[in-house]
């Protein structure tokens, strides 16, 4: 049969690609004040991975091999890493049963809470920069430590004498 | 009528858990079949925050502040929808309460079409099928269901699950019926339909235009070639009031058939919110059919009996036709009169109307009782005991449904 | 690396956080993405079938409404999986798999019957309560590593009484964490 091998070669190239590259989507919502969506977006399109990428008003919702879109996430991430966030994406990008042409109206169930999330980067973004500001995580470690062994005390304390 | 004659209909979904209980796609495929498409009311995330206490209903769940949210843009037109299908989960109390209150708010605020479901992973397509038909149909043909007079020659086949019906029409008179148990679907068509034509003194060629209603509407009406196929809803709602006189101003329908019953809000002689039984034949026709054999009386005179017996007089523990119709026989045993025992009977099924259909229905006078089961004398007295309101059974009451589907196909007569 | 259960389950801002402090994050993107991408059924948007309200009966009784049912077949696996959770309260409006209130009663009922190290966190309102939350979950995972690292426990490994152990100990830290972060509420400015 002449479609046989054509096929066969298709499955075989297909299962091998499933096995080693699971597709996954990310979403990135970048709430920089030095990159914007498009730079991002331009960055990707160089770097050349096989990704698909979809503009968004937050960001950008990244398509693709599991170990490229994490790549690619992460570089994107590393632009201004406090201020660029990343999440999972059950739909891949672009996915009609969640495109708002195709549904008719409203936005999928996610949109209005990443929306609400949305508001709050700014904010999220500058604890991030606070707590790197704060000193060294060793700092940070040691200042723990030494808090947590005192409260332990007093937990036992107060655990024994009830 | 194929789907694929009629424009598509945009009904809003507004639901909570539907695309989590697995009946999604039997949403849709229903919807597909009667050209309807399914549309998400676009609101603002700002407006959710406070549609509680705007709407005055504060509830914990994010999907039913939605619901609110997206009815209220239906009601100030910021989506165009020709209907509403409110749906929840089943078993659901918070959801109930907010699909109850979304739908008379849509009700008051709009002339727009509602229904309400709620679901269970089992749901069909085939049961949401009546109801959105009769949901796209009122949002579809307006104007036909305006019609308030039978014009021409026009005939009408209501073929139901347990008895066909079949009326012939003349300048807005009946002229002809029939009416016989339903056996074979297209058999017992024939039959009636030829009853009709007889007593009518016409033939079929003579009829201008026929409509066909109830289960077997759509293999009747493709034998029969009718102008007008039509699910019973409609059907039924537009014969009640109009062999009732009340076209007019809002009307309750209360239709009990064979295996089914229905509770309609209707206004302008169109219908609005409704509910369907057809889990329990407990509340049918069948009930009393079974109560008469036991009684070993026909059931015409199960209704005379009915009116002379008093319900109080007779313990029923169940609704079941199994089991209440077990409770019915105890209590004979016991030495309850028969009379007692058919009022018990005409209650039981009332009171599961009640329970079960009402809830959902705004029930406002005129309350007309239809259907077979309206002629059991003891069914609309026990209604009107239970509602504390008076009940009309119109004439011809056991026709109801090939009288509407008679007149609404005289709309279809060329002029 | 732990498994970390965030509620909410969608939540951008606590996947972030999580895999920003080294851990995996459990979402329910994920369960969603293994359902839509799976071409050999088609049951749109979320392809949830009937199958998986009863799938849901592992998580809640046959009297429990289907959709929640539904949403715990996607929530509880993950639950079960989880090594470690991060609870934030009165988050903003929700909606979707998580747009069911008593779904949500259940699952974090659920994730605080489990043997687990818990973080409860408010959402926060403003920029002082951003830094405190941030403050929060980065000491909570920052631990979780030490914790996890230091008994060099391999949480697919199955051992599930080491890990236990280890677990009711972190419980008791998460006590301690809370308090800490009292302490520290006075220092930032």
């Amino acid at each position: 049969m002449p479609g046989k091998s054509h096929s066969g070669q298709k499955l075989a190239g297909e299962k091998k690609f499933m096995k080693a590259e699971k597709e996954i989507t990310k979403i990135i919502v970048i709430s920089s004040e030095k990159v914007l969506p498009v730079d991002a977006a331009m960055k990707i399109y160089e770097s050349e991975f096989p990704v698909t990428v979809k503009e968004t008003c937050f960001g950008l919702i990244v398509t693709g091999p599991e170990t490229d879109v994490l790549q690619v996430t992460e570089e994107i991430r590393q632009l201004d890493k406090n201020h660029i966030f990343v999440k999972d994406r059950g739909f891949p990008a672009g996915d009609e049963r969640r495109c708002r042409a195709v549904r008719g109206g409203g936005p999928r169930p996610g949109f209005h809470f990443l929306r609400e999330e949305v508001k709050m980067l700014p904010a999220i973004g500058e604890a991030l920069d606070e707590l790197e500001r704060k000193g060294p995580p060793e700092e940070l470690k040691k200042q723990k430590s030494r808090l947590k062994v005192s409260e332990l005390e007093r937990i036992i304390e107060t655990e024994l004498a009830r | 009528m194929s789907s694929d004659e009629l424009e598509t209909v945009k009904i809003a979904l507004v639901s909570c858990g539907s695309e989590y209980a697995g009946v999604q796609p039997e949403f849709e495929a229903a919807a597909k079949q009667v050209n309807a498409k399914f549309i998400y009311p676009e609101v603002d995330v700002d407006l959710i925050d406070n549609i509680g206490k705007e709407f005055g209903l504060e509830v914990a769940s994010g999907d039913l502040k939605l619901m609110m949210a997206r009815a209220r843009a239906v009601v100030e037109g910021l989506s165009h929808v020709d209907g509403v299908f409110i749906t929840t989960c089943f078993r659901c109390a918070e959801a109930a309460i907010v699909r109850n209150e979304v739908r008379r708010y849509i009700h008051r605020h709009s002339n727009i079409p509602v229904i309400s479901y709620s679901f269970t992973e089992r749901t069909s397509a085939g049961t949401l099928l009546t109801r959105l038909e009769a949901l796209t149909t009122v949002a579809r043909r307006r104007h036909l269901l305006a019609r308030e007079a039978q014009t021409g020659l026009t005939a009408g086949i209501d073929s139901g699950s347990t008895t066909t019906k079949a009326v012939v029409m003349k300048d807005n008179k009946i002229i002809g019926s029939g009416w016989v148990p339903t056996t074979k679907v297209l058999e017992s068509a024939e039959d009636a339909y030829s009853q009709a034509l007889k007593e009518a003194k016409v033939t079929r060629k003579e009829v201008q235009a026929l409509g066909t209603t109830g289960y077997g509407r759509f293999l009747v009406g493709k034998h029969f070639k009718a102008q007008l196929v039509q699910e019973e809803i409609t059907v039924n709602s537009k014969g009640a009031v109009y062999l009732a006189d009340t076209q007019k101003g809002p009307a309750t329908v209360i239709d009990i058939g064979g295996m089914d019953n229905k509770a309609i809000s209707v206004e302008d002689g169109i219908p609005g919110m409704f509910t369907m039984g057809g889990i329990c034949a407990g509340a049918s026709g069948r009930f009393f059919e079974m109560i008469s054999k036991r009684l070993g009386v026909d059931i015409t005179e199960l209704g005379t009996l009915a009116v002379k017996g008093m319900q109080e007089n007779v313990t029923m523990n169940s609704y079941c036709i199994v089991f209440g119709i077990q409770s019915l026989v105890n209590s004979l045993a016991k030495g309850a009169s028969p009379e007692d025992v058919a009022a018990a009977a005409c209650y039981s099924v009332i009171e599961q109307l009640f329970e079960q259909q009402l809830q959902e229905v705004d029930v406002k006078e005129p309350l007309i009782l239809v259907g077979g089961s309206s002629l059991i004398e003891g069914v609309p007295k026990a209604l009107g005991d239970l509602l504390k309101i008076d009940v009309i059974v119109p004439r011809e009451s056991h026709l109801i449904g090939a009288v509407g589907a008679a007149l609404l196909a005289s709309g279809y007569v060329e002029e | 690396m732990l498994k970390v259960f965030i509620y909410p389950v969608n939540s951008l801002i606590l996947a972030d956080l999580v895999e920003r402090f080294g851990h995996k994050p459990l979402v329910v993107m994920n369960q969603v993405r293994e359902k839509v991408t799976n071409i050999s059924l088609d049951s749109p948007p979320v392809n949830i079938t009937p199958e998986d309200p009863k799938i849901g009966l592992r998580f809640a009784a046959v009297e429990v409404p289907a959709g929640v049912r539904g949403r715990m077949s996607l929530i509880g696996p993950l639950i079960e999986e989880a090594e470690a959770a991060i609870i934030v309260e009165n988050p903003p409006v929700n909606f979707g798999c998580v747009g069911c209130n008593r779904t949500n009663e259940l699952m974090k009922y659920l994730v605080r019957s489990k043997e687990i190290p818990i973080l409860e966190v408010k959402y926060p309102e403003s920029n002082f309560e951003a830094r405190e939350f941030v403050y929060n979950i980065s000491v909570f995972l920052e631990n979780l590593s030490k914790a996890s690292g230091e008994k060099k426990l391999d949480p697919q490994s199955g051992n599930a009484e080491e890990f236990k152990g280890e677990a009711a100990e972190e419980k008791k830290g998460k006590v301690k964490l809370e308090k800490k972060n009292d302490s520290l509420r006075e220092e930032i400015p």
